[in-house]
């Protein structure tokens, strides 16, 4: 949204969608690797 | 110290001033200075935005944290991607249509000018206090390694980043923490390796020691408000603080505004939200080698080697070698009776470690009696070969010098920008703003020299940073907040709702226990949640 709460360029903002998902989904990643080190026993 | 390492450090410095004064010279215009040229690639801005965040107190105390707390730690950094992904969706745009230069000249566009000037001061406080503290780490650091008193090094870093920072301006800032964050990767890379060949056990053997002895416990799931780092408390006041870290601290916000593109600032932004959680893990892991490291090696008791409890000294050793016994035959045997009884010396040693310190805060209670800011440093100049001792202090001094130099960046632009060009004089000159903006960055920086000699006797520094951070950040995300979402508030109600939540944060900060993470969380619910109703007593004007 810009200053006067309208959205900003959908289009632009669309394209950009894989690489939050990616950046999001490498987040879940590393939780669930951290997890299995705070859990297992080497 | 040797020569070696001392041309290592200096021939390290030396490089990174020179080619950032150098790239920078001849800046003519205020425009250029505060927006560095508006050419930045995406890496660059990455790197800038990363050297911006890593302070001194970030390769001194996530060691020692790691060292002291195992991994935990990291948790704290699990809201940066969220945040990352939130901002380059929302207002890093709006930032660049705008064409603002500050992000508080946002706030007065959507709000007034009291809104802007508010945070503005907020963010020059806080920063200013900040960038004292950034100076101060390596400073007392320093002075226990080299002897030196902390006020002649604080002084030394603070007038060397005054230079080429006034000098060349955000874009000198840029260059020069490009070359910087490649040193400090580089050099905890290669402290990783070093440390990990020192060890007298294997790999695999060393990682079982931190596991048995809970230094490999990342996640905490517990449902704990007085708990400073769970997965709760890093997904949520991590978030918030990321979010108002990286979208309104104007040392920050400042890195991104220098892109080439919208393009460039996104990439530049998600890379570190890529690579922060990797970075950050890294560091503490070096704590944890240095811990297992001194499972089978004699550690002192205290690392700072002002803090001296010598009737503790025997018993100290006694337990020491007692369990590094236990440990070789747990490694063997792997047997559950002896993890009991692994764990219980462990206890033991946490005991007498705190009875040694209750001791010396009795004789002097003014003394900062928890080492874990040594730790690390101590480990190098005591165990690294020559050259790599220079290096890690490199890393170290780039790191006080980087965060420093944003700061003074960020300071010196808000000075003019929000204030002296706004409210001062608006129709200053090109040449007049420029010399301004150079006395303005001079001047904070003499004030975080100045605040980082009063700046001692304060707990673990990361953390004295973080908690600062954590009192002003809440209030100024809710106003951005309500700012991109809520709006039909206008300034006036915003500006109240400001006042109330900053009071309610330092409150709860003074009463209660609560985790300094959640400071975030509660200071910008109390600004979108009473801005609210304080619209309807007072809305915004019609014509805006």
């Amino acid at each position: 949204m810009d200053d006067k709460g309208t959205p900003p360029d959908v289009d632009d903002a669309r394209s950009w969608r894989g690489a939050y998902v990616a950046v999001l989904v490498w987040l879940a990643v590393q939780i669930a690797a951290l997890t299995l080190l705070s859990w297992i026993r080497l | 110290v040797s020569a070696i390492d001392w041309a290592v450090l200096a021939g390290t410095l030396a490089v990174i001033i020179g080619y950032g004064t150098w790239k920078t010279r001849g800046i003519q215009t205020v425009g250029a200075y505060l927006r560095g040229g508006e050419d930045a690639k995406w890496w660059t801005i990455g790197l800038s935005i990363m050297a911006t965040q890593a302070s001194a107190i970030t390769f001194l105390s996530t060691p020692g944290q790691g060292f002291d707390d195992g991994l935990g730690f990291v948790q704290f950094y699990f809201g940066v991607p969220i945040a990352m992904v939130v901002l380059c969706a929302t207002i890093v745009p709006i930032y660049y249509r705008t064409r603002v230069l500050t992000a508080y000249e946002y706030l007065e566009q959507r709000f007034d000018l009291k809104t802007r000037q508010l945070t503005a001061l907020i963010f020059l406080l806080q920063r200013g206090l900040g960038a004292g503290l950034s100076l101060y780490a390596p400073a007392i650091i320093l002075s226990v390694v080299l002897g030196w008193p902390p006020l002649v090094t604080s002084i030394a870093i603070g007038l060397l980043v005054i230079v080429y920072t006034v000098s060349g301006g955000t874009r000198a800032v840029n260059q020069t923490q490009q070359l910087q964050m490649t040193v400090m990767l580089a050099g905890m890379a290669l402290a990783v390796i070093f440390i990990a060949r020192q060890l007298p056990v294997s790999l695999t053997d060393a990682l079982s020691v931190a596991g048995v002895l809970g230094k490999l416990k990342a996640v905490d799931y517990s449902v704990k408000l007085d708990t400073r780092y769970t997965f709760w408390s890093g997904l949520t006041g991590g978030t918030f603080v990321a979010l108002a870290y990286f979208g309104t601290d104007q040392s920050q916000v400042q890195r991104y505004l220098s892109g080439e593109s919208l393009r460039q600032a996104r990439l530049g932004m998600l890379f570190n939200g890529v690579v922060k959680i990797p970075m950050q893990l890294m560091i503490l892991f070096v704590g944890v080698l240095v811990f297992v490291f001194f499972q089978f090696n004699p550690a002192p008791l205290f690392f700072n080697k002002q803090l001296h409890a010598p009737a503790y000294e025997a018993q100290h050793v006694a337990l020491e070698s007692e369990k590094s016994e236990l440990l070789k035959s747990w490694l063997s045997t792997r047997s559950p009776d002896t993890e009991a009884q692994l764990l219980a010396l462990d206890g033991r040693q946490h005991e007498l470690k705190a009875a040694a310190r209750a001791e010396i805060s009795k004789a002097d209670p003014l003394a900062n009696t928890k080492d874990a800011d040594y730790v690390f440093l101590t480990f190098v100049i005591e165990h690294f070969p020559r050259g790599l001792v220079g290096l890690l202090l490199a890393v170290i001094l780039c790191a006080a010098m980087s965060a420093t130099a944003s700061a003074l960046n960020a300071l010196g632009t808000t000075s003019l920008v929000d204030f002296y060009r706004r409210s001062f004089n608006p129709q200053v000159d090109n040449d007049r703003a420029l010399r301004l903006s150079k006395l303005f960055t001079a001047g904070w920086g003499l004030v975080a020299i100045a605040f980082a000699i009063f700046a001692s006797r304060l707990d673990n520094l990361i953390q004295a940073v973080n908690i600062l951070g954590s009192i002003f950040y809440g209030p100024m995300l809710g106003v951005f907040l309500v700012g991109f979402f809520l709006k039909r508030v206008g300034g006036t109600a915003v500006f109240i709702a400001t006042l109330v939540a900053q009071a309610a944060v330092i409150v709860v900060f003074l009463a209660s226990d609560i985790g300094f993470l959640w400071y975030n969380v509660i200071g910008c619910a109390v600004v979108v949640l009473l801005s609210l109703p304080l619209s309807r007593v007072v809305p915004a004007p019609l014509a805006r």
